[in-house]
Formats: C-alpha cells, structure tokens, sequence
C-alpha cells in the first residue's frame, strides 16, 4: 500500500519510548506527515529529545496529554487554555496548535503502567472510536478491554464491551527503526479487514516481516524469538567479538567481521529455500573448522541453551500478563 | 593488473562458486575465468548455472587453466589424448594463462595440487590466492619451492584469504594476509576482488590471526544458522508454525546485524540499551548468562580457531606453537 494511495491515518502515540521512536522514526523516514502523528509523553526530556530528533513533531506532556492526543484539539485557543493551567506542555515549534482526534492510537507505555493509562482515556477512547494497537508486552486484549471498561461509568457497563475500540495487539521488534522490524500481530474479532491492513501496513513500513497469528497465546511466543530476539544476537556477537578478542585479534576488526558474519548468514538464510540445518550442513566440511566448533557447541548444549532462553522470555511474556491484566492463564 | 584479471579457480567447490557467483553478478566477465575441477558432476553443475563458463577437468586441468592454452589445436590434442575435459559450451576453447590463481581446493589435497603446479607456477608467477583453511602461506611457497633450486623471491607472491559463504550473496566477511613479497598492487587486486562479494574485508598484520578470522567469520555463518534453528525450533515446540517462526527468527538476526552495523554504540551497549530490567528480554538474557552462554561461544570459536591450527600442522608440516 503505497502512501499515496491512502488517506495518511492521524496516530497519536501513548508513550514515546524505545519502541515509539523506532515506529515513529521508521514511519518519517518512509515519508508519513509528521503533522499526522502526535506523541505523548511524560518526560519533558524526552519530549525534548523527540522534538530535537525530529523537528517540528507535535509532543505533548502533562496531566491532559493523553486526552488532548486520542480527542484531538479544535483550536489555537483550546490548546493555550490547557497550557495555561499547566495540564498540557506543547512542542513550541510544532506545526500546529491544533490537530484532530486520532484515528489510531498507538499504546506505546511500559506494560506497568498501561492500566491507569487506559483506565483515565476510556472515556475519550469510547467517544472518538480509533483503532487501538496495542505494543505493550504481556498485556493481553482482554485486558485492554477490561481496563477500559474500568474507566468508563458504571452504569453503561454491560453495553460498554460491544461499543468499545477494536484492538489489535502487535509484537515489534527495536530493528523497526534501522527499518529492518520483525513483528507478530494479533486482531480481536471485532476488527475489520480494514483495521487488520491499517495495522499491517503501519507495521510493514517498518519491518521486513510481519506475521499475523491466529490465537493470542502466540504472541507471547513471537516475544520469545522476534520481540526479545535482537538482545540475542547481540550477545552472541558480543561474546564472538570478545572470544576473537582473546584469541589475538583486535577488537575493531573482531567487531567488524562479527557483525558482518551475523548479517550474511541471515541474508543467505532468506534468499535459500533451504531450512536452517541444511544450510548449516551444507558449510561444515566433516573434520573442517566448522565442525569442530559446531561439535563443541553441540557438546555444550548450545542448542538447549538457546532454546531455553526463548521459553523463558516466552514465560515471563505470560506470567506479565498474569501479573498486569488479571488474565486467566 | 586488473580488476579485469584473467582468473583461474583450481577447484570448484562451495567456496570457489560463492566467489566466482559473487564476481560474476557483480559485472566481472565471464570470459576472463577459468574453473578447474575435477568431479564431472560438479563440472556440469557449474556450467549448467554459469552457461559459457569455461570449466575444465581431467588430469591436465590444473595445468591447462594456469598456463592457458594459446593453441585449439594443443587444446584439442590434450581433449583427444584424455587428459583434458572442456565445457562444449564455453566462450572459447583458447585462453590466456592466468594472473591470478585461486587455490579453492581442499586443505587436504593442497600439497598435491601445489606440486603439480610447480612449473608453469614458477613460469607464470601469478598472483596466488589461496582460500584453503589452514594452509600457511610458507607451506605454499615451500610446496612450489620443493624440488628446486628456486630462491623465496623468486617464487610467486601469496595471499592467504579466508572468505566466508555469504560471498555467494554478496555479503561476505573475509580476512586478509599477505605475504610481504606481495606489492601493493597485488594486495589492492587480492581486495577488490574479495570486495566484490564481501561487506566486510580486514586484512591481519600476521598469519595467526587468520586462524582467529577463521574461528570469527570463516565458519561463523554455520554458528548463527544454529543459533536460528534452535529460536526456530523452541518457538515451534510452543506452538507457533515453523513457517513464521522461521521467517521471524532470520527476520530477527537481519535486524539485529543492520542496528549493529549502523550505530556507533558497542554490542554491549546495544545489548543494553533494549533490556528492560525484569521483562522478557531480561528473563532470556539471564537464563543465557546463568547457562554459560558466552564462555560456550568463546569454545566454540576457540574449537575453529584450533583446528585452523592443527590443520596447519597436520597438511604444512609446521610445528604447533604451544602458545596458544
């Protein structure tokens, strides 16, 4: 989907942290308006940061800035009211002072903090109706539900969970920001066709691979491999460079062919119909260098190693749901 | 000399195919190489994916590809008499002798082929890239040598290189040593064409150290294909199908690689920086550490790195250092 080709959705981001920035900055750098996205944030450093990164984007901080982000702002005058109670810090040299409701929302807070957040935007998420996406690990979309529901008066309860937003929830990757995103996505029933390529495409813009799962426990897989997965790598290069290291070499030069070693065997990976063992059978010449050290990491349990930090990022990803949403488990 | 060289591969193996497929697809003309090669199948293989591309086998082969052959009429004697095979299809059955030789054939049967060689490589001189693990560059000069009354300088310059199998994507990691004989200009034409399958290329200033890039880059590809198959492999055995599971792990590693490549911050730091204390990356992280992750790498490259070694006592006749 091209941008031209579409309307270019208002995105109010909750949150403008790590993962915010690398959604917001793969977006800007494959040309979404800046004057359609919209950042709330509490740090004011970080708004600083944000709005020095990229100059002229709409940050928002202060008590009302999560409402003035999801309800839009009518006019100049509605906006100074709110800095002037001191209930709204604006980016002075943003575009504009007054912007429109958003059509999606983009809940980017530490998982931890995400309760009280939807719990005081219910009320303006019911009313305005955007698609909600959802990036914050271990929160399930029941509990995205549950939370808003929390939020709204109690009298409208039991109707409340039809007219809510839809949600989909999405599992990003930090490489989204180099434009190089894995990411697993999961849509509740209630969202569209329409929702499910809206939320794919701003996906796509940054990431090279983007996976829709069919059940939501899934997600919490896709945190174990995709989600966590490039602390991984980092270690494992991390401890190739040291072990080169070590062995002699300089460490500019062990960096250098490390990482490049990384990149090349995933490139191989993708443009080969092969599976991973053949690939990797296919370089380890028996009694080569390669077998010697495959050996040695078979010996070792490399395998068992590796698989047991996914499930173990896997698990922590479902016991934060437990802990954060009160999800049945 | 040129990036125009005339090339000659004495073995076609995986190795010898990732660079000539990398040169090739890179615009280097397919007439300025040679393939020697002495499995059929092999042969067939390489011009059936190259067509035109002249590969030669039969007991002649070596010799032929190095000096060239000026003459069809000797080149058609050699093909009657056996001792030669061409590809019908080939560009040409007349070809310069080579500038640059690539020794891309197996560490074990090096001394031999080397041996064989020994005339038209003194003859010629070219330059000698050699990609064979574990062969130092003086167990080449002395194999050329044997026999002869030659002095060192007056034997061909070698350039021990070792590449990796992503060069047959364009993106290969490759180490670098050159002998000091070696000009300037016959280490600037070692690099650009290692340059052209290769991201990366890093010369070392002493021969040991390609034991270490052997350990790194050399066979490093086969450590992250391990590593991706066992993320593959544990996310399947929660549930999710291997076809995305595939696709997001290598996904993951790309993605890993390019935030590496393009920030100034050290992997450490990288490491860091995406770690939330107690959340999931965490939980990974530590279950990594408290199972010995990195001292289990470090063997691992230290496992390559030996065998580069052992390699190199067993085939050259070097005496193992005991200094590691």
């Amino acid at each position: 989907m091209t941008q031209q080709q579409q309307h270019q959705a208002r995105l109010a981001f909750i949150g403008g942290g790590n993962m915010a920035e690398a959604i917001l900055g793969g977006l800007l750098a494959c040309g979404y308006p800046l004057s359609q996205c919209v950042v709330s944030e509490p740090v004011v450093a970080r708004c600083q940061f944000l709005q020095s990164k990229y100059p002229g984007l709409q940050t928002l901080s202060g008590p009302h800035a999560n409402q003035t982000a999801v309800n839009g702002s009518k006019t100049a005058s509605d906006t100074a009211a709110l800095i002037n109670d001191s209930s709204l810090q604006v980016n002075p040299t943003a575009a504009s002072a007054e912007f429109s409701p958003a059509e999606i929302v983009i809940l980017a807070v530490k998982p931890q903090v995400l309760r009280p957040v939807l719990v005081d935007l219910a009320p303006v998420l019911k009313a305005r109706h955007p698609l909600i996406i959802s990036i914050a690990a271990g929160i399930d979309t029941g509990a995205i539900a549950r939370f808003m529901i929390e939020g709204l008066p109690s009298s409208t309860a039991t109707t409340d969970a039809k007219s809510l937003p839809p949600v989909i929830r999405v599992m990003p990757n930090t490489p989204a920001l180099v434009l190089e995103g894995a990411a697993g996505l999961y849509a509740t029933a209630d969202a569209t066709e329409e929702h499910r390529r809206a939320a794919e495409s701003l996906m796509a813009a940054v990431s090279k691979q983007v996976s829709w799962v069919e059940t939501e426990s899934l997600i919490d897989t896709v945190t174990g491999i995709s989600g966590s997965g490039p602390a991984y790598f980092f270690l494992m290069m991390e401890a190739m460079e040291d072990a080169g290291v070590a062995l002699g070499m300089d460490r500019e030069t062990a960096k250098a062919l490390t990482i490049q070693t990384c990149l090349g065997a995933a490139k191989m990976a993708q443009s080969s119909e092969d599976d991973l063992k053949t690939l990797r059978v296919k370089v380890t010449s028996p009694q080569g260098t390669t077998d010697a050290a495959i050996k040695a990491f078979e010996a070792g349990g490399f395998r068992e190693l590796v698989q047991k930090g996914v499930i173990a990022a896997d698990a922590r990803s479902r016991t934060l749901a437990r802990e954060l949403g009160g999800s049945k488990l | 000399m040129t990036l125009q060289s005339r090339l000659a591969f004495i073995g076609g193996g995986n190795m010898a195919e990732a660079i000539l497929g990398g040169l090739l697809a890179c615009g280097y003309p397919l007439s300025q190489c040679v393939v020697s090669e002495p499995l059929k199948s092999r042969c067939e293989f390489l011009h059936s994916k190259y067509p035109g591309l002249q590969v030669l086998s039969g007991s002649q082969a070596n010799q032929l590809a190095v000096n060239g052959s000026t003459s069809p009429k000797r080149t058609a004697t050699m093909i009657s008499e056996g001792s030669v095979n061409l590809n019908p299809t080939a560009a040409s059955t007349s070809f310069a002798p080579a500038e640059v030789v690539i020794l891309a054939v197996k560490p074990q049967v090096l001394k031999t082929v080397v041996h064989d060689l020994r005339q038209v490589l003194q003859t010629r001189q070219p330059l000698i890239i050699s990609i064979a693990a574990g062969i130092e560059t003086r167990t080449i000069a002395k194999f050329i040598a044997e026999g002869t009354t030659l002095k060192p300088r007056d034997l061909p310059p070698v350039i021990r290189v070792m590449p990796n199998t992503p060069s047959l994507v364009n993106e290969g990691a490759t180490g670098m040593y050159a002998t000091s004989d070696a000009t300037d200009d016959q280490r600037h034409v070692a690099e650009s064409l290692m340059a052209a399958v290769s991201k990366q290329v890093s010369w070392v200033d002493n021969e040991a150290m390609i034991d270490t890039v052997t350990g790194i880059s050399g066979s490093g590809p086969a450590y992250f294909f391990l590593m991706m198959e066992a993320m593959e492999e544990a996310a399947v055995r929660l549930g999710l199908d291997r076809k995305t599971a595939k696709a997001l792990t290598i996904q993951t590693c790309l993605g890993a690689a390019k935030m590496a490549q393009s920030s100034q911050d050290d992997l450490e730091t990288l490491r860091v920086k995406v770690t939330s204390p107690n959340g999931t990356t965490d939980a990974a992280i530590k279950t990594f550490e408290n199972g010995g992750f990195r001292e289990l790498v470090y063997e691992g490259v230290k496992a390559a790195n030996m065998r580069s070694k052992s390699l190199a006592v067993e085939l050259g006749g070097k005496e193992l250092s005991t200094k590691l």
